[in-house]
């Protein structure tokens, strides 16, 4: 096995290296690894950057050696619910076009295993750890799937650099060297990221803003202030809405966003949901906890949180509803009010046949609240909040690899995988947008919605959906990238062995104690309940983990 | 000459009781694939558990797995919680079960039994997702049943969703009603069971409807209190997860009076999945229930060797 | 027999003339057993009533038992996705096969285990008994399941482990232990084997225990929805009714699913009555099946309880 994966890794890099003569650097060229593997890089990223599929020459042509006599099915695991009836059928002949593809190219065909939403973390380490071949393409995610733990508790597979070289070149190509590094725990690789992909995945809130003009907030809403503003003239104005019918499950977010608004802290995603330990723009490897510190402004929190529920924000009984429609309301205009990250935005601002508050009042505007506005505190997303892996007990590793090097690179096989049919799902307009085809029924032709391939979207192979309203969103992406600073701490992954029991009863205790104070729900005031969390805080032992986490950053970014 | 049993063969009493045996084989071929079969697993609670090595090739770690239900300091709090609850699902439930297999026995209208006994068991017949599903539409604030009715008499709503004092009580009432209709079944079975004739006998010598209960009925429901008593004890440090996770959810205001070690730790190994952890607990449950049925079984077995259980 | 005795008490009971006492019980129990059994329905009441009410009623004057303005919309809904017919049949498939089967092997069991003349009966007591306390856990148990048995996906997965539990069997065994030993020593001198006498001469004296554990076999069938969560995959298309509605109540997707096709937005079904009327259509059957076996079932419990 081994020995042949390194014949392979010969040819395939004479190959490569052949092909790049004359290429012109892409953006993602390397700048350090050894030559063949720096020559091999450029062709296939410049190959996938003009994006243009099947074309000779190119990095899969060394393909042709590999043993792909044996037609194998590759397993796809992803998050997301199988659809049923008509919109199954769709997605089926999406995907068998696509492997009719991938039958002829690499003998191959894919097939999607769906992690239904339903207690989805437990089903998917769960089906992680039968190792009994059942999932070769794992899609997983450093911050909301437990990529590293998996990776620790040796679910995935090590990638060699030459395995990647061999069997997924382009992808190999297209990630630079710093990426890959991002990639690697204890020296291996584990996933493939998907980095080649703009998307804002902070929160915030989205919210009518022609409701908050009128509500006094000429400039929409600028501040937490402002949203109680806004929610109150709401409750007043429409008694008939829920301003915000949240579900029980969001503390974390809000607490999260009003420390971002509030102070210069940055999180270290992947140490637990809240992700309550961090530094500060200016400080950025001082570890500490806001939850600790920042006293007096989570002391304000809590106030104007009890105000929200006075107000009437959510209902009642918010903590024990775990299943809100708040999104698909907000765009019938039952809610006024959805909290959720900038890609939610960029749907429900849009006047798409979904979002029909537009088609009912002319008038309708949607704004976005995020969170960080008013400090100008945003980071960009860590590349790992998608990645690819492959499962250790694939029976065929190298041709899962080769499977998601198509599918991450190859024009029509990507589009089929993410869009679905042309003509069928969705159609080229004349100015190289997504447009729905006349008749589209989304209830059975959106394949978009269903195959959730976020572990390699490529924005090479990316087309601009036509019904979104792009003015918009790019001149808030715009807006981002004059504040942001890119993720800090993409090489730092915690080695939580020593301190795990004590995370495991930090995470009970900020769960009890942040639901109650993000929802308004304690009793007392609320510098009690402040200061009994902060003391919960202490007794689970966040000190030893505080200090636990600055040691090992030290080692990793260096002690000042 | 026939052979006395003691002096046969193991083989021998094997060839005598084939059919006996085979009888056996299925059961015994179940619960050895279903339950004895994955036991040795159980040594997952001291490993670090790695996937690719397996339970038996992952690094032993001693009792680090136990660490974080003994660094909480949770672990006493909960224990006393299910116990607790368990204990007034046990106590509670047998008296009201008897009480009621007793007032059934006083009706004299055969239809009224039927149609009331019918009716006290069909919340047994509900899965505990409905269970929830009910609970939440009857008590929950805006929409609530009980609410509606409030505000229609002009009363101030009731807001037990953030009320966790009301939920020990509730909790047991929603026990009750769910499993009383069927206990009172079993009381009423063996009530009617005791001699017609000694009840005659004591209504001629003038005792009255109280007196009756008092020293003929209660005292012949003992070896059915004692049994299902015992068979309820094994599992006094095993929580009912389905009722109250379907009931609670995830409500942090109710924790404190309705946690119980499976709730507990169904949320502190969902956010961190952690097989061990889990298995660490599930391994201390066994063996406090292992320990208290071996006690109670061993006293009955000295006082009244007839109801112990084996 | 039980029947008997409570016949003779009843006519016995209205010679005896009544004391103070009795009159006081009986007017006592018969107002509490109404308010009692009053509250075990209205709960059922609410879910019929709320599976018919629109959703706009809902949010505005809270679920209620006689809807203020009935509509069938949420059944209409439900039974037009055609999804839960085929839930009810895999339902009905498993609780009929697994209920059989699991009945067999029980009061195979059962018989055998309180033959006194069986040696091993109590090394196997003891054997079924052990397994009540002792459990390896979820991680083991699941391993063993998928990697060894390869059940995953499999409905055997959701039948197998239900088949029996120890409390079962004991159960059983008491209502075995209730038929004289004589007639096993009757058919013992007419020659009869063990499973002769066992399949002729027993087998009909147990029907009362057969309906009671058939009942709760039957009852584990319909309302399990925990197997299925762990073994069932999406490859699965089919789940079991329980499941299904576990999914339909904590998750919005299910939930839209289960009117799939219909409508894209969830702002357009109506949620709560939809829910309400999976509720009671998951739940229907079984409760319905209740009073043809119940007068089995309760003289079944009688002849359990009497011995304990």
């Amino acid at each position: 096995m081994k020995k042949k994966v390194l014949a392979l890794f010969l040819a395939t890099t004479m190959v490569a290296g052949m092909a790049a003569c004359g290429s012109s650097s892409s953006d993602t060229a390397a700048t350090t690894g050894n030559d063949s593997a720096a020559a091999s890089e450029e062709a296939p990223a410049d190959d996938a950057a003009s994006s243009d599929s099947a074309s000779t020459g190119d990095a899969w042509d060394a393909w042709s050696d590999i043993d792909t006599s044996e037609h194998v099915v590759i397993n796809y695991m992803t998050t997301g619910d199988k659809p049923s009836g008509e919109l199954l059928a769709t997605t089926e002949a999406a995907l068998a076009e696509l492997n009719d593809i991938l039958t002829e190219k690499i003998n191959a065909e894919l097939q999607i295993y769906y992690i239904s939403w339903t207690d989805y973390l437990s089903n998917y380490n769960l089906t992680l750890a039968q190792m009994d071949g059942s999932v070769d393409l794992v899609g997983t995610a450093s911050d909301w799937l437990d990529a590293w733990p998996n990776a620790k508790n040796g679910a995935f597979l090590e990638l060699s650099e030459e395995m990647l070289q061999t069997y997924a070149p382009k992808t190999w190509a297209s990630v630079s060297p710093e990426h890959w590094e991002l990639c690697k725990y204890d020296g291996e690789i584990y996933l493939m990221p998907e980095d080649n992909y703009a998307q804002w995945t902070n929160h915030g809130y989205i919210y009518r803003l022609d409701w908050a003009k009128a509500a006094g907030l000429a400039d929409g809403v600028q501040s937490w202030e402002d949203m109680t503003t806004y929610f109150k003239y709401v409750k007043e104005t429409y008694p008939d809405i829920i301003p915000w019918d949240s579900d029980g499950t969001q503390y974390a977010t809000m607490a999260g966003g009003w420390i971002a608004s509030h102070s210069d802290y940055v999180s270290i995603d992947g140490i637990n949901a809240a992700a309550m330990w961090g530094g500060t723009r200016d400080d950025l490897y001082t570890v500490y906890s806001p939850y600790v510190t920042d006293t007096d402004s989570l002391v304000e929190f809590a106030k104007m949180m009890k105000e929200w529920d006075e107000i009437g924000v959510w209902q009642t009984d918010v903590l024990n509803n775990t299943a809100s429609t708040n999104r698909d309301d907000y765009r019938v205009g039952k809610v006024a009010a959805e909290q959720h990250h900038t890609q939610t935005w960029t749907d429900l601002v849009s006047h798409t046949s979904q979002n029909t508050i537009y088609q009912d009042d002319p008038e309708a505007e949607s704004g976005f609240f995020y969170f960080g506005q008013e400090t100008g505190n945003v980071t960009a997303l860590n590349i790992t909040h998608g990645a690819m892996a492959v499962s250790a007990g694939s029976a065929k590793p190298e041709r899962a690899l080769m499977v998601y090097d198509m599918i991450r690179n190859d024009e029509q096989c990507y589009r089929l995988l993410c869009y679905g049919q042309e003509g069928v799902s969705w159609e080229m307009t004349d100015d190289g947008m997504r447009a729905t085809p006349e008749g589209y029924n989304a209830d059975t032709q959106n394949v978009n919605g269903v195959t959730n391939f976020w572990w390699g979207r490529n924005d090479d192979l990316e087309v601009r959906a036509a019904d979104r309203d792009w003015d918009k969103i790019d001149a808030l992406y715009a807006e981002y990238d004059g504040i942001k600073i890119d993720y800090p701490y993409g090489q730092f992954i915690l080695n939580n062995d020593s301190i795990q029991s004590y995370i495991a009863n930090i995470n009970e205790v900020t769960t009890n104690y942040l639901k109650q104070i993000a929802f308004g729900k304690y009793s007392g005031t609320a510098e009690e309940i402040v200061a009994e969390f902060q003391q919960a805080l202490k007794d689970a032992g966040i000190d030893t983990v505080t200090e636990e986490i600055q040691r090992q950053v030290d080692e990793v970014y260096g002690a000042e | 000459m026939k052979k006395r049993k003691s002096d046969l063969t193991f083989f021998q009493k094997v060839k005598r009781h084939r059919t006996l045996l085979l009888m056996c084989t299925p059961a015994v071929l179940f619960f050895f694939a279903f339950n004895y079969v994955p036991l040795p697993g159980i040594y997952v609670a001291f490993v670090k558990f790695n996937y690719r090595k397996g339970i038996f090739g992952s690094k032993f770690v001693g009792l680090d797995n136990f660490e974080f239900l003994m660094s909480s300091g949770k672990l006493l709090e909960l224990t006393r919680n299910t116990i607790l609850y368990n204990l007034a699902f046990i106590i509670l439930g047998n008296l009201l079960a008897v009480f009621v297999a007793i007032l059934l026995n006083e009706m004299r209208s055969k239809w009224f039994k039927k149609v009331s006994q019918t009716i006290m068991f069909l919340p047994y017949f509900i899965s505990q997702v409905l269970v929830g599903i009910l609970v939440f539409n009857l008590l929950n604030y805006d929409t609530g049943f009980i609410n509606s009715i409030l505000t229609s008499m002009g009363m101030e709503r009731w807001q037990p969703y953030s009320d966790p004092s009301v939920w020990p009580v509730l909790m047991v009432i929603i026990y009750l009603w769910q499993q009383t209709g069927y206990q009172s079944v079993v009381y009423f079975a063996a009530i009617m069971g005791i001699d017609g004739e000694m009840m005659e006998a004591a209504k001629v010598d003038g005792a009255n409807g109280f007196q009756r209960i008092r020293y003929i009925i209660l005292p012949s429901l003992k070896p059915t209190v004692i049994i299902l008593l015992l068979f309820a004890l094994g599992g006094i440090v095993k929580g009912n997860f389905g009722l109250f996770y379907n009931i609670v959810g995830t409500n942090p205001i109710l924790y404190g009076t309705t946690d119980i070690i499976e709730t507990y730790v169904y949320r502190a190994t969902m956010t961190d999945f952690n097989f061990s952890t889990a298995s660490a607990v599930g391994l201390y449950q066994s063996v406090i229930g292992f320990i208290i049925v071996m006690t109670v079984n061993y006293i009955v077995k000295k006082i009244e060797p007839d109801y112990s259980l084996f | 027999m039980a029947k008997k005795v409570d016949k003779d008490m009843m006519e016995s009971g209205a010679k005896v003339r009544l004391g103070t006492s009795d009159k006081v019980i009986r007017g006592f129990g018969y107002v509490f057993m109404t308010i009692y059994a009053v509250c075990c329905i209205i709960p059922f009441l609410i879910i019929i009533g709320t599976s018919f009410t629109s959703e706009a009623t809902i949010r505005a004057e809270g679920v209620q038992i006689i809807p203020k303005d009935f509509t069938l919309k949420a059944y209409d809904m439900v039974t037009k996705s055609g999804g839960i017919w085929w839930s009810y049949l895999l339902t009905i498939v498993l609780t009929v096969v697994g209920t059989l089967v699991g009945l067999a092997i029980i009061s195979m069991t059962g018989y055998a285990l309180q033959r006194r003349d069986f040696h091993f009966r109590n090394a196997i007591s003891f054997y079924v008994y052990f397994t009540s306390l002792f459990s390896a856990g979820l991680a083991p148990y699941y391993l063993v399941m998928v990697q060894w048995y390869h059940l995953k996906d499999n409905y055997l997965a959701v039948l197998m482990p239900l088949l029996m539990t120890p409390w079962l069997i004991i159960l059983m065994k008491n209502f075995v232990k209730a038929i004289p030993h004589e007639i096993t020593e009757s058919g013992k001198i007419d020659g009869a084997g063990d499973m002769k006498i066992f399949t002729a001469l027993i087998l009909p004296m147990l029907k009362p225990a057969l309906a009671t554990i058939g009942l709760f076999l039957a009852l584990g069938y319909w309302n399990e929805w925990y197997q299925s969560s762990l073994f069932l995959s999406s490859k699965v298309d089919i789940k079991p009714l329980q499941y299904t509605l576990y999914e339909i109540v904590n998750k919005t997707d299910a939930l839209k699913n289960s009117v799939a096709g219909q409508f894209i937005n969830l702002a357009d079904i109506p949620q709560e009555s939809v829910k309400m009327a999976n509720a009671v259509l998951a739940t229907g059957p079984i409760v319905l099946l209740y009073p043809f076996v119940q007068k089995y079932f309760i003289s079944g419990i009688t002849v359990g309880a009497v011995k304990g």
